[in-house]
């Protein structure tokens, strides 16, 4: 009992015991709820709610009218979930840094790579948030909503946005890193 | 309302392990990109892996139905998929 505590305030888990974890809650949320765990299509329907009051006429399509209908949806309520999830993971590992110095970017490599400035990692993550909600718009889904839950429905279109997800990847990543790669 | 907290707690649940196995961290999901460290794919191939077995098993038995599985247009996931590495390399989210 006392090594299973000790293993739960670890910091890092062995990705295999994790994934073991996320694979039985992906089986509970079909079982219990009968729904997928998904990420990006909580913030279109909470874009959408936005858009709705602010500029109707805007957000009156197809994609926010029948893909995805504004609302407090299943994913943004696991949305909430997740945030106090990961919130919990971290203080049971002692790394939950709120408001310290450093805690709005603390990733070593980042600062060695792109540049020591928070605004250069939030103007960063802002502009590439952007491209990611977007290109799940277009693929149907984002690495949990599509490429994990999908995956293990066997959905062909999970595996193809994996492809495509790595080989992009790793091109961005050879581009960014060039011969520090 | 037991419906939603059952989510929340899945919710919580998946926020932990994205946490414990350091998805949440800028690094890791670089390395992945660099084949300097593998942890996103064993942690997404090992969920996969259980799921696929529990989820198919469970069918098998007639405990649950699946629902509305992603569907494929080729075209749309592909490209989705190759922005989506864009922005997966450029932020580590």
């Amino acid at each position: 009992m006392k090594s299973i505590l000790n293993y739960i305030r670890k910091e890092t888990w062995s990705p295999y015991v994790a994934g073991i974890l996320l694979g039985i809650v992906g089986i509970l949320a079909v079982w219990l709820s009968n729904s997928l765990l998904g990420a990006s299509g909580a913030f279109e329907n909470l874009a959408g709610m936005l858009g709705k009051a602010l500029a109707p006429a805007a957000f009156d399509n197809m994609y926010f009218n029948f893909i995805m209908p504004p609302g407090i949806s299943t994913g943004v309520i696991l949305l909430i979930g997740v945030f106090f999830g990961g919130m919990l993971g971290a203080a049971t590992s002692k790394t939950l840094k709120w408001g310290k110095k450093d805690a709005a970017n603390s990733d070593v490599q980042w600062k060695r790579i792109i540049g020591p400035q928070t605004w250069k990692r939030w103007g960063l993550a802002f502009v590439g948030a952007i491209i990611l909600e977007y290109a799940a718009g277009i693929a149907g889904g984002c690495t949990s909503g599509l490429a994990i839950s999908g995956g293990m429905l066997l959905a062909p279109a999970a595996f193809l946005f994996i492809a495509g997800m790595f080989a992009s990847g790793i091109i961005t990543a050879l581009i960014i890193y060039r011969r520090r790669y | 309302m037991a419906g939603t907290i059952i989510i929340l707690v899945l919710g919580g649940l998946f926020g932990f392990s994205l946490n414990k196995a350091g998805l949440t961290r800028y690094n890791k999901i670089v390395n992945v990109f660099r084949f300097t460290d593998m942890a996103v794919l064993k942690f997404m191939m090992t969920a996969l892996a259980v799921a696929m077995i529990g989820l198919f098993s469970l069918r098998g038995l007639g405990l649950i139905t699946f629902p509305n599985v992603p569907s494929t247009y080729i075209v749309g996931n592909l490209v989705g998929g190759l922005l989506f590495g864009v922005g997966m390399a450029l932020t580590g989210f």
